[in-house]
């Protein structure tokens, strides 16, 4: 055996491929998460297929499969149209395909409702009225569309002051149930004044609504005719239309336009079709939300036990115990600290509050049910273990020469700790905060038990008083990936939401744990020669 | 405080000293109570979750209410039955005179009483009573006509105001005696529909009676009513004691005084047919008492030796046999004949009574006592409450005690969780999970092992195809990496670490899955060709190496220049796995599978999870390995390397050796983080509560099932707290494993001094 062999090199070359193997993994994880989640927004061609058997088709080519030797390409469309065809997809047989072409009148319009329409406009009615044959349809369809959109718009207003009439009707209605439930008979006059005064919020809500919904049904007469592929027709109203567009005719710069026009959507927009439609912001923001909550408890707790681990504790049997219960703070499964959130915050603490100040209200739970206070506070005790340890390296690269001075010259322990030591080591307290957020940001399992929800009524921080509403329920990102790919009912239309949604989620993790490994590998090197 | 102050302000200088001291005390005890409160925080929520799950192991509590006789119009005659309500507030008693007397049992005082009308013309007296479910009493009156009566009592707490709680008496039928002959011992009716009672008569010398009454409505809305009666006879040697009809007439049991048990069935226009006739007693003791389990399926049976058993009908031998009854429960023996045998109206508890007056509380499934209940003196009748909160019992002097019971968990016992359970409609004790059903009368099948079994299959195979990586990978970071190449690949795999776990679940559930179902021979495939692919460059580099460019390259670089024969390998592995499935297994693998070995091939597989895992724990187990092996003392390799050592030989003999501690450490928290990991397995396997070791099925985890379960428990049920059990049996597992890791890493830590 050759010298080559007989030294290692081939077991060198082993370990070598174990590597390449990990790191060819995540490669390809990101890949297709990237590849899959920034194509959903570039609108593709819609392509007219017609088949030998006689049908015709309009959509996007989304897929092609070889299934086997024998059977030859197979093409997945989507089709659209969910409301005349049932499914968003088909898949036709390549041999089968007479012709295919892109026609430039082809049009795709995004609904409220039903998914994608593909198809050609034939008409345009306004108010019931059709309009002149004369002009261009297609340009007529876009500025009727703008103007129905502009007085959309305007019954904003409206809806706004509604809302506002409707929570302030509400919180009427618990104070007349908190004094009625302490002592009906003391309190009755001033029941019966609040009683008016709801009256009176009620008819004036009744009357706005009035106006609201003459205003939709006026603004709903505009509609337009369309034809699919094989030559049906469907009337939509205009203020059901998203967007509408044609992509066969749009050059580059007006499909990156409307990528842009997409990305903001996701960024500020609501979501719409139970989740796989439309925007993120309710997520992103219960998500940037509990994070936020969450570090309010979990980083002056962290700081303090890291500082008592590395200042203030005597090597010995103590401080070998915290060491343990750091780690196991850190190795307890997270669906554990869900449990313990759910029978301790929930039913314990919040059932206790509930009792305590909202008795009225009962059995309809105010903090006695998931919120975002408590979903923060059991992350908070899940992130704990991420502060204490990085807190832990940061005072640990603070030279010791360093505290001696200050010790020598007089200063209390406290003080040097706050004056000296822990401005060094922000850095690593930083660390530990972004790596605390950026596993709370990722964490669903608990979360699930605790008060994520698919779909939140109301933001967790609002115009209405008291400002921050602790007891409400949110959405959140991660929760949002299973929930729409796993529980949606038309899983393989909602799957390009879900990987967007999962693209904008390992971007904010990735980027927020690359940052705080920067950092700490910076606070390294900076104190590295000082330390010895 | 500066010198230029020493003099005249010497009081603030002290004062401001004496705060400095002050504020160093306060902050050491607050800090120190900070880092006290960590170990508060991790025993706190062992405790609380403990707490939680811990009334899952209560005994059950029965507490004496009340004893006493009633007061005022007291009912004439012997009783023969009785009943209460379900808040415990009032009692009825029915006597061989046909009434029915209405009282509270705190205090005796009878409210009300009302006589049963007869379905003749005049009240004969009642020969016999026998209880079935719902307050239903099948009255034989002497004169041998029949009736049954359904007694309501509406106790709503709210209409407590309104004086006499309400109470109603249904009659369900009454039937005058057709047939002249014996008068019948006993007769029970059943309604599997309204107005269509079965009926059957036990008449003297073991014979029976089945009569059926249909009423069939045409489509014209004329109703015919049909009477079928079929006698039958039980040739056997002995006297039949004992009889239980199910609720929906379907099958007949009777016991008799030589010990046998025997199981009719009774169909529609067909003679009943005897299935079963088995022996119940080892020494022939008599049946004495025989009741039917809350659902139909199980009989209970009491005998005159004190022995009480359940029994249904099971194959022995397995599939397509047919069903035999079968002791399956064998519950607590009282010390004389048990008298009679009352099924829980919520669950699989049995309430039996003795001789000696006093009853026994079990539950079937758990075969648990739960408790024993005596009177001030012996009881010769009982009833449960409709709750099963309650009890009443009649003594021989006609006194009245009534009990209130707790018995929230009565299914869980140690054995039930962990332990193999003869369920009904079973053919032999199994580990099954099955918390709920669309029906109430449901057996609950709690058996944890299949969780436990889950969690250790996902992990196992998780970390088989993790450890080798991580290991591997980190033995390649450390020691023979270039240190520029180093500050790229270990933060980028410490990145991967911060990957949520949704984002694998998700990736293996929806992207991974699908194309493993259509290449999963190719990942077959891959498991050879791979390491041939790597061993196919070894050679090659072996031949090329001494090119003195590649020589400049190669040190440190080797992960890069496999990389294109890593992807050739995945490429092979690829083409080569559709012409193996084509050629060795007909072109369908699966289906291979299934025709040779029976085994089903799930799309969200265990292969899925040893990827999607083994990805999680990977960089878990990369970074802490790859620490220890770098805090290893350099002075230890150079000494090796410098007495002519190669790199191999330094890493794999003098640095692995002296990190091994540091290693095996990192190995059990990648150990801890796979079993608690819920959310990829949650997304990645089909869920289902198997026991199998195949690589192509899922399976459901302790984690995952509580994800899946605790939205739909009812709070504080039975599967609330055994949703917390299994929390406290994931926190012990990990507890365990991570203490011993971080002893272990303390020490290594002691041994070389840093960190």
């Amino acid at each position: 055996m050759s010298r080559f062999w007989k030294q290692g090199e081939p077991q060198v070359w082993g370990t070598a491929a174990a590597l390449t193997i990990t790191l060819l993994m995540v490669v390809t994880l990101i890949s297709v998460v990237m590849l899959n989640g920034l194509g959903f927004f570039w609108p593709s061609d819609t392509a007219l297929v017609s088949l030998k058997d006689g049908t015709t088709l309009l959509g996007e080519i989304t897929d092609k499969e070889k299934a086997t030797a024998t059977q030859g390409v197979k093409l997945q469309f989507k089709v659209g149209n969910r409301d005349l065809y049932g499914q968003d997809f088909r898949w036709v047989d390549k041999k089968d395909v007479k012709s295919l072409s892109y026609p430039d009148n082809a049009i795709v319009l995004e609904r409220k409702e039903n998914g994608n329409f593909y198809g050609f406009l034939k008409s345009l009615s306004l108010n019931g009225a059709q309009t002149p044959a004369s002009a261009d349809p297609w340009e007529q369809l876009l500025s009727q569309w703008k103007s129905v959109k502009q007085a959309q718009h305007n019954l904003d207003g409206l809806r706004d002051k509604m809302s506002d009439l409707n929570s302030a009707a509400e919180n009427l209605r618990l104070k007349i149930l908190k004094l009625s439930y302490r002592d009906k008979t003391t309190n009755q006059k001033e029941i019966e004044t609040l009683s008016v005064q709801q009256e009176k919020l009620l008819t004036e809500f009744n009357t706005l609504l009035d106006k609201l919904n003459s205003a939709t049904a006026e603004i709903n007469q505009s509609t337009a005719l369309f034809q699919d592929a094989s030559g049906e027709e469907k009337e939509i109203a205009l203020t059901d239309i998203v967007r509408a567009f044609r992509p066969n005719t749009m050059g580059f710069f007006a499909k990156s336009a409307f990528y842009a026009g997409k990305v903001k959507e996701l960024l500020v927009g609501e979501p719409r079709e139970s989740n796989t439609e439309g925007g993120l912001f309710p997520a992103i923001f219960g998500t940037v939300m509990m994070v936020l909550f969450m570090s309010i408890f979990s980083l002056p707790f962290g700081v303090i036990a890291a500082i008592y681990l590395r200042e203030y504790a005597k090597e010995g049997l103590l401080v070998r115990i915290v060491r343990i219960a750091v780690n196991n703070l850190a190795g307890v499964p997270s669906i554990v600290y869900g449990v313990f959130g759910l029978g301790f915050f929930i039913y314990g603490i919040g059932s206790g509050i509930d009792q305590l100040f909202y008795p009225e209200r009962l059995p309809t739970p105010t903090f006695g049910t998931g919120g975002i206070l408590w979903a923060s506070l059991t992350l908070a005790l899940l992130t704990v273990p991420v502060v204490i340890v990085s807190t832990e390296e940061g005072l640990a690269s603070v030279p010791k020469g360093l505290r001696q001075g200050s010790l020598s010259l007089g200063a209390t322990k406290f003080q040097t700790l706050v004056k000296i030591v822990l401005p060094m080591a922000t850095p690593g307290i930083m660390t530990g905060m972004i790596l605390a957020m950026a596993r709370a940001a990722g964490e669903v399992a608990p979360l699930m038990l605790v008060g994520v929800v698919k779909l939140a009524p109301a933001l967790p921080i609002d115009g209405q008083f008291p400002f921050f509403h602790l007891d409400r329920k949110f959405m959140h990102l991660g929760f949002h990936i299973f929930d729409v790919g796993f529980q949606s009912p038309n899983v393989e239309a909602a799957k390009p939401m879900v990987f967007v949604t999962t693209l904008l989620l390992l971007a904010i993790v990735i980027t927020a744990s690359s940052t705080a490994i920067h950092l700490r590998n910076k606070m390294k090197k900076k104190y590295a020669t000082k330390a010895f | 405080m500066g010198l230029r102050s020493r003099n005249d302000s010497l009081p603030d200088t002290k004062r401001f000293l004496a705060r400095a001291k002050k504020n160093d005390r306060l902050a050491a005890w607050l800090i120190n109570i900070g880092g006290l409160l960590v170990v508060i925080s991790v025993i706190g929520i062992l405790l609380l979750i403990l707490k939680v799950a811990a009334p899952l192991f209560f005994t059950p509590d029965a507490a004496l209410v009340s004893t006493t006789n009633l007061s005022g119009s007291a009912p004439e005659g012997k009783i023969l039955n009785l009943g209460i309500d379900e808040n415990l507030k009032t009692g009825f008693l029915i006597s061989d005179q046909g009434t029915v007397t209405f009282f509270n049992p705190q205090n005796g005082a009878v409210s009300d009483t009302v006589t049963l009308s007869a379905p003749g013309d005049s009240n004969p007296g009642i020969a016999a009573i026998t209880v079935a479910p719902d307050r239903h009493f099948d009255i034989l009156w002497k004169d041998g006509s029949f009736s049954a009566v359904q007694i309501q009592l509406e106790n709503n707490s709210d209409n407590q105001t309104a004086g006499q709680p309400a109470h109603e008496i249904e009659t369900l039928t009454a039937e005058k005696r057709v047939e002249s002959g014996p008068i019948p011992l006993l007769s029970l009716a059943r309604f599997a529909e309204k107005d269509s009672p079965s009926r059957i008569d036990l008449l003297p010398g073991n014979r029976f009676i089945f009569s059926r009454k249909t009423t069939v409505t045409d489509l014209m809305g004329n109703e015919t009513t049909t009477n079928t009666r079929t006698p039958f006879e039980a040739a056997i040697p002995g006297k039949i004691t004992a009889v239980a009809l199910d609720s929906k007439a379907e099958f007949l049991y009777a016991g008799t005084d030589t010990g046998h048990l025997l199981r009719w069935s009774l169909s529609e226009g067909e003679s009943p047919q005897l299935l079963d006739s088995v022996q119940t007693s080892a020494k022939g003791s008599p049946v004495t008492a025989l009741n039917l389990v809350l659902g139909d399926i199980s009989i209970a049976v009491g005998n005159a030796d004190g022995s009480f058993s359940t029994w249904f009908p099971a194959s022995e031998t397995g599939l397509g046999s047919s069903k035999v009854l079968t002791r399956i429960h064998p519950l607590t023996s009282h010390g004389s004949a048990v008298t009679a045998i009352l099924p829980s109206p919520r669950n699989k508890s049995l309430y039996s009574l003795d001789k000696s007056g006093s009853i026994n509380v079990n539950h079937m499934t758990s075969e648990r006592h739960l408790l024993t209940l005596k009177g001030k003196t012996p009881l010769v009748l009982f009833a449960v409450s409709p709750r099963d909160n309650g009890l009443i019992g009649l003594d021989a002097g006609n006194r009245i005690s009534t009990w209130q019971v707790s018995n929230p968990h009565p299914e869980i016992s140690f054995r039930t969780l962990f332990g193999p359970v003869w369920y009904e409609n079973y053919d032999k004790p199994e580990y099954v999970w099955q918390s709920s059903s669309a029906n109430d009368d449901f057996e609950p099948k709690l058996s944890l092992t299949p969780l436990i079994f889950g969690t250790l299959k996902g992990t196992l195979y998780a970390m088989i195809f993790a450890i080798p990586l991580a290991l591997f990978g980190a033995i390649y970071t450390s020691q023979f990496m270039g240190p520029k190449m180093k500050k790229i690949v270990k933060p980028g795999i410490e990145i991967m670490a911060a990957i949520p776990s949704v984002v694998i679940g998700f990736l293996a559930g929806l992207w991974l899955a699908p194309l493993l179902d259509k290449g999963i021979v190719s990942v077959l495939v891959s498991v050879i060709v791979i390491p041939l692919s790597v061993l196919l460059s070894i050679v090659c580099w072996k031949k090329f190496r001494t090119k003195p460019l590649l020589k400049k390259i190669s040190v440190g670089y080797e992960f890069l220049l496999l990389v294109p024969a890593l992807l050739l390998g995945i490429y092979a592995s690829h083409a080569l796995g559709g012409v193996m499935e084509t050629a060795l297994f007909a072109g369908d693998f699966k289906l291979w599978l299934f025709d040779g070995f029976g085994a089903r091939f799930d799309q969200r597989n265990s292969i899925i999870i040893a990827f999607a895992l083994g990805l999680a724990v990977i960089p878990l187990i990369f970074t802490m390995a790859e620490d220890a092996l770098s805090n290893v003392p350099k002075n230890l390799s150079a000494a090796s390397l410098a007495i002519g050592a190669s790199r191999w030989q330094t890493a794999w003999r003098v640095v692995l050796p002296s990190a091994l501690p540091g290693i095996f450490s990192a190995v059990m928290i990648g150990f801890g983080r796979a079993i608690g990991e819920t959310m990829i397995v949650l997304m990645a396997t089909g869920n289902t509560p198997i026991i199998n070791w195949s690589i192509f099925n899922g399976f459901r985890s302790l984690s995952a099932n509580i994800a899946v379960e605790i939205p739909e428990a009812p709070v504080f049920g039975t599967l609330y707290r055994v949703l917390f059990l299994s929390a406290v049996l994931l926190f012990i597992f990990t507890f365990i494993i991570n203490t011993v890791a971080e002893i272990l890493r303390q020490n290594f830590r002691k041994k070389y001094g840093r960190f």
